[in-house]
């Protein structure tokens, strides 16, 4: 049987099993939801009106027996924060969940005729519109439970916290976590928001008794899922015990700050006297202090065997949060001048629970300091910022917006913002190579945009200097393609590693989608197939009005030196303008 | 004597007392190399992974780039264990050593390790 795409009509309150079209049936993930949302979405609709749509889609191996680290699951849409296509993907039980249903993406579309909220029963007999207004004004940590409690089989739960009811621009997509908890986001870019502008509060995926994922050549699939599952056991970085697997994310705090690139108190230097004490190291030794339901090495999916999650647990060794990831141990600490993880932990418990994503959410707490509403370090105030976001105070609906209307409302002119979303844990000032990724990525300053791939690897050796400052360009673009590709597989980003450094480990990848799909895909494909992503995703850029004065870093970072190292950004806008330049209208 | 901050992370911190994170002053010779230091310290080759000085990258896994490099007085030094990760973007650009960099020239810098796998 072929894969279906669900189209879930919320105005007319519909539903349609259709056959996946000829012009879509080479992507999943990442590609499918961008090539959707190209072909039907205005680029010119407001993110929160009739014509924007949510698109959801597992990768290539998403729900394929056994591909390690494979759950991942791709929101697509045109972003309320940043005004561009947008695709913000997640760990925990969807992903599986949906391919395992037969489903190759999931359109939600329109808007309700009345004002009311569903939550969408989603199983193999089809979609229920379920009465959702016994949700309403609850955080996910309530959702998650009480849906657990209604619905059978432990299934996997997409849904939104206040903030997404309250359409606010920092609003992300909350994925149950296999312990029922809303630990894992797509958070970026305010895809919340869409989903609460269609009415649906919450969509449960089922997929009991569902036809599972057709294999094309299973022996292709196996012989390419050994080889990727080797490397990733034998990498230093991924294996049992390996740095990610002890330490999460956070293992790149220290590494960071050492650099002198860690942005700290609202992009103002590049090193946080108390790193050490916000570091996935200290994480793990808070953990084994304090025993009970706190540990590292978790999976946010059944099936991963890099396990880089965590439960970071409360003084009583009661779970307090998951995940604690370095971008939000950075975002709710050095960028806000806090040094303590229990306070930190308490915000990432917030965010996750209001269903706002952690990066925007400490790089704004930053803008309010900056203005003086809070003094850099102030975890108490910080804390309650969130209570305003519940609340849907005034203020809290500023706080909810992001940086940039924090930052207006404020008149606080240093912004880490390009295209409207704020700045990850990198400062492009002292590690330039990122600076053009974020510049000119389509969704707005996005680190996992360009992830490391060796271009030699790639298939590009030798046409790229990394060393030269001009070539920073056609690397960024590699690195933007590589990512697009592995977004769009299903596989967890983190396998770049061991595909990076073993060569086995990279055809496996790419055997493996090979052997799901039937597309005749080797490791040398991967950069073209990335660039047809984002060409598509370029091309509803321009058409919703963005030209290249948009691929630019804040004005800031200019004039403002970092220190320690007292650098600027000095990178030419004609080079920015190179990373693009082969984007042409057929 | 001069005296350097040394910072450890990983498991690489037991050998100066801390869990996961220790930072202490080290006092070496007036000309001491980094070499110095990882025979005081009793760092071996295969545990050492990205190492800094002042803030400049001078080493990364498996290259073993930074032994000749000397030391000052009030250098604050850092070592990570093998097995951390850096993923190249958000390293392209740092600043690095000389003497890397012209390492790196020859290796290829875009690998996450330069050990060789088997
Ligand atoms: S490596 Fe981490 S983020 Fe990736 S799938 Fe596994 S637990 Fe999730």
């Amino acid at each position: 049987m072929g894969k279906k795409i669900l189209r879930i009509n919320m105005s007319d309150m519909q539903t349609s099993y259709e056959d996946v079209p000829e012009k879509w049936a080479r992507w999943a993930g990442r590609g499918l939801t961008s090539a959707i949302t190209y072909d039907e979405v205005d680029p010119t609709c407001h993110p929160l009106g009739p014509n924007n749509k949510v698109v959801i889609a597992p990768g290539w191996v998403t729900g394929s027996p056994a591909a390690p680290s494979s759950g991942r699951t791709s929101f697509g849409g045109k972003s309320p924060l940043t005004g561009t296509i947008k695709e913000a993907n997640s760990g925990g039980l969807s992903g599986q969940k949906i391919a395992k249903l037969g489903l190759a993406a999931i359109i939600l579309e329109g808007v309700p005729k009345k004002d009311k909220w569903y939550t969408l029963v989603i199983n193999k007999d089809g979609v229920e519109f379920e009465d959702a207004s016994g949700l309403i004004g609850k955080g996910m940590y309530d959702v998650d439970e009480i849906l657990w409690e209604q619905y059978p089989n432990e299934p996997a739960v997409i849904g939104i916290g206040q903030a997404g009811e309250m359409k606010l621009s920092n609003a992300g997509i909350s994925v149950n976590d296999p312990e029922n908890k809303p630990g894992r986001y797509a958070g970026r870019g305010g895809m919340g928001a869409v989903m609460g502008a269609r009415g649906v509060k919450a969509i449960v995926v089922d997929d009991t008794d569902g036809p599972g994922v057709d294999i094309a050549d299973a022996d292709l699939f196996k012989q390419g899922r050994r080889k990727l599952t080797k490397a990733i056991g034998k990498h230093d970085l991924t294996k049992k015990d390996g740095g990610l697997n002890a330490f999460g994310t956070n293992v790149l705090m220290n590494i960071i700050n050492e650099a002198g690139g860690l942005p700290t108190r609202n992009f103002s230097a590049g090193q946080f006297e108390g790193a050490a004490l916000n570091s996935g190291e200290k994480v793990a030794e808070i953990v084994e202090e304090r025993g009970g339901e706190g540990m590292t090495g978790h999976s946010c999916h059944p099936g991963c065997i890099i396990q880089c999650s965590n439960i970071y647990p409360d003084e009583d060794g009661s779970a307090l949060v998951s995940c604690l990831e370095y971008e939000t141990a950075w975002a709710l600490g050095a960028n806000c001048g806090i040094d303590d993880l229990d306070y930190i932990a308490k915000m990432t418990r917030e965010c996750n629970d209001l269903g706002v994503d952690t990066i925007e959410a400490g790089n704004t707490i930053a803008i309010a300091m900056e203005a003086g509403v809070l003094e850099f370090g102030d975890k108490e105030g910080a804390l309650k910022t969130f209570d305003e976001i519940r609340e849907g105070t005034p203020l809290g609906r500023i706080y909810g917006q992001g940086v940039e209307a924090t930052a207006k409302a404020f008149g606080v002119h240093r912004v880490p913002t390009v295209k409207g979303q704020s700045m990850p844990a990198y400062e492009p000032r002292a590690i330039k190579g990122i600076g053009v990724t974020y510049a000119t990525t389509t969704m707005g300053a996005d680190h996992t945009s360009g992830y490391t791939i060796a271009p030699e690897i790639a298939g590009v050796g030798g046409k790229v200097d990394p060393l030269a400052d001009e070539d920073k360009d056609a690397l960024s673009l590699t690195f933007q393609a590589a990512t697009a590709f592995i977004d769009s597989t299903g596989y967890c980003l983190f396998i770049a590693f061991p595909i990076l450094d073993i060569e086995e480990g990279w055809a496996g990848m790419a055997e493996s989608v090979a052997g799901v799909t039937g597309l005749d895909i080797t490791g040398d494909d991967v950069i073209e197939i990335g660039k047809e992503v984002l060409k598509m995703e370029r091309l509803f850029n321009k058409a919703a009005g963005f030209t290249p004065a948009d691929d630019r870093l804040p004005e800031f970072m200019r004039y403002e030196e970092l220190p320690p190292h007292n650098v600027k950004w000095t990178m030419a806008d004609e080079d920015l303008d190179e990373v693009y330049a082969w984007v042409q209208e057929d | 004597m001069i005296t350097v901050e040394v910072a450890l992370y990983g498991t690489l911190a037991r050998i100066q007392g801390g869990k996961y994170v220790a930072q202490t002053n080290v006092q070496v010779t007036n000309d001491a190399t980094i070499k110095d230091l990882y025979e005081d310290l009793d760092i071996s080759p295969q545990d050492r992974g990205y190492l800094f000085i002042n803030a400049v990258l001078c080493d990364v896994p498996g290259l073993n780039a930074a032994i000749k490099e000397k030391l000052h007085d009030g250098d604050h030094i850092g070592i990570f264990s093998n097995g951390y990760m850096w993923p190249y973007q958000y390293r392209d650009g740092a600043q690095m050593s000389e003497s890397l960099t012209s390492v790196l020239k020859e290796h290829g810098p875009l690998h996450h390790t330069y050990k060789k796998e088997e």
